[in-house]
């Protein structure tokens, strides 16, 4: 089952391993304890903040799964219908299990270790190996890019990235309209952007 | 009717020559004619948001969205209290008291006309492009609404309408590319009064910070170590934050945009790559990279293009 759940957090569990480990999961709570093992890392990433990453991963990844299995079951013309929904399902997963990826800080350990070779993508320095270039061109592109090898891992990393991103916004947006609101003429306007406002 | 407009004319006018003086004490350069006036409103804008006592309902639009929330501003003994309270969603409020008047941050300093930065020559209009045009009435109230266009491609562009009378903000779309209205802040009901209104009671009520105005003020708690810098800015933007202490952030304005650098160290190695949340007109730009052998995850977040935001990751560095 430790392996199984590594794999969880690895990416490389297939759907029917997803809702076997998730339904361990929950009826289990060493398995559970273990599961915040992994988070612990990020704890250490943050320097002891976790305020803004305490949502469960789990419970998550399981209702992407209920929800694309209801979406199966409603379909009266189900072979025709899996057939279309089964990407979107797969990418569901996939998308709910890369956060896990990102939330342990080990994890992004694991993906981005130095000593992985599983990516031909270096880590750069002060470069950017993925996507949007900027139009003017002010900015250095990576030269050797195109002549190394494929980045197997890549669009696992930029889903990772993705879901990082979004953490971040959380964390950050109320600090930045706290200068917002003091530096900009929308008086207090700049908080009402915030997603959700603590105390 | 006629008397109205030629009313309307002559004290556009009688702002355009006192603004004319104004702006020839900021530069002696010679600034594009049209600026001037625009110059003077966007000063009473930055005056007037401070100095007056109101109260209101405004919206804000965003990605087909709408958020409806209650405001209120008022000044006793030189000092201002504010207040947000969201009328919509969860119902979370913002207050901000005891903030002196005469403390002007650096973004109004800029919409006041001061130069802080040596290459702008005509003030913020050295970075917009600036009309001034008749708008149709906000809030019930007469507007002067000027066009605010961006002469490079690191801003948004504005359109603001600010009440005749008072000179306050009334409505502000914020333009991205391809003339896209990204985001509208606009008042549905303003009253100006020195009476505040009553709130409805709040669980979550947050007290806005108040950020010193001086540069003796202690640096707030970070975990950044080691001193940082931002190779490359946008012309016109300037630190809204005159301490130079280490930090895990930086902010940066130019009057009418922010944006702010967050920067964490990684104690874990991370494959170099780069996230993007966008809503309305705030890029939230996410870049995990190595600075000098230092695992480092750097974010962007602001009312900025994310062109702006990447090429300001880009630039990160470590001061030796």
């Amino acid at each position: 089952m430790g392996e199984s759940l590594s794999a969880l957090m690895d990416d490389e569990a297939n759907e029917l391993e997803v809702e076997r480990v998730l339904a361990q999961i929950s009826q289990d709570p060493e398995l559970r304890r273990s599961w915040t093992r992994y988070n612990v890392a990020q704890q250490a990433m943050q320097g002891g903040q976790t305020a803004c990453l305490d949502w469960d991963i789990s419970e998550r990844v399981k209702s992407s799964l209920q929800a694309a299995s209801a979406a199966e079951s409603e379909s009266a013309d189900v072979n025709f219908r899996q057939r279309m929904l089964r990407p979107f399902v797969s990418f569901a997963v996939a998308a709910s299990v890369a956060a896990t990826v990102v939330i342990g800080g080990q994890q992004l350990a694991l993906i981005g270790s130095e000593g992985s070779h599983r990516s031909g993508v270096s880590v750069a320095t002060n470069v950017s190996p993925v996507g949007m270039l900027n139009s003017l061109g002010a900015t250095t592109v990576q030269a050797s890019y195109g002549l190394q090898a494929v980045p197997v891992l890549e669009p696992a990393t930029s889903r990772a990235y993705q879901e990082l991103a979004l953490q971040r916004q959380r964390k950050y947006m109320q600090e930045h309209a706290e200068q917002a609101a003091l530096n900009t003429p929308q008086g207090l306007i700049p908080f009402a952007r915030i997603p959700q406002l603590q105390e | 009717m006629f008397f109205s407009v030629a009313k309307r004319l002559f004290s556009y006018l009688l702002w355009a020559a006192f603004s004319l003086v104004a702006a020839a004490g900021v530069n002696a350069t010679v600034c594009p004619d049209g600026d001037a006036l625009a110059l003077s409103w966007l000063d009473k804008m930055s005056k007037s948001i401070r100095q007056t006592n109101y109260h209101g309902v405004v919206m804000l639009q965003r990605d087909g969205d709408m958020q409806v929330m209650q405001v209120s501003h008022r000044v006793s003994n030189g000092h201002s209290s504010e207040r947000l309270a969201e009328l919509t969603g969860g119902g979370a409020q913002v207050q901000r008291s005891g903030h002196p008047v005469d403390c002007i941050h650096p973004g109004d300093r800029l919409l006041r006309g001061e130069a802080l930065l040596p290459e702008d020559t005509c003030g913020i209009a050295t970075h917009y492009r600036l009309a001034v045009t008749s708008g149709e009435r906000v809030a019930g109230r007469e507007v002067v609404r000027i066009m605010v266009n961006p002469r490079d491609i690191y801003r948004f562009g504005y359109v603001v309408d600010l009440d005749e009378e008072t000179g306050i903000l009334l409505k502000a779309q914020t333009i991205g590319h391809g003339r896209k209205i990204l985001e509208t802040m606009q008042f549905a009901h303003i009253v100006y009064s020195d009476e505040l209104p009553e709130f409805s009671q709040s669980d979550a009520v947050h007290r806005a910070q108040h950020v010193a105005c001086d540069a003796q003020s202690a640096p707030a708690q970070h975990r950044i170590t080691r001193a940082w810098s931002i190779g490359w800015l946008p012309r016109g933007f300037t630190a809204t934050d005159p301490s130079t202490a280490p930090s895990d952030r930086r902010t940066y304005t130019d009057g009418f945009a922010v944006f702010s650098v967050f920067l964490e160290n990684l104690n874990v190695a991370v494959l170099a790559g780069e996230g993007l949340v966008k809503q309305g007109g705030t890029t939230s730009y996410t870049r995990g990279m190595r600075i000098d052998e230092q695992a480092v995850l750097v974010t962007v977040i602001g009312e900025v293009p994310v062109n702006t935001a990447r090429m300001v990751a880009d630039s990160l560095d470590w001061l030796q």
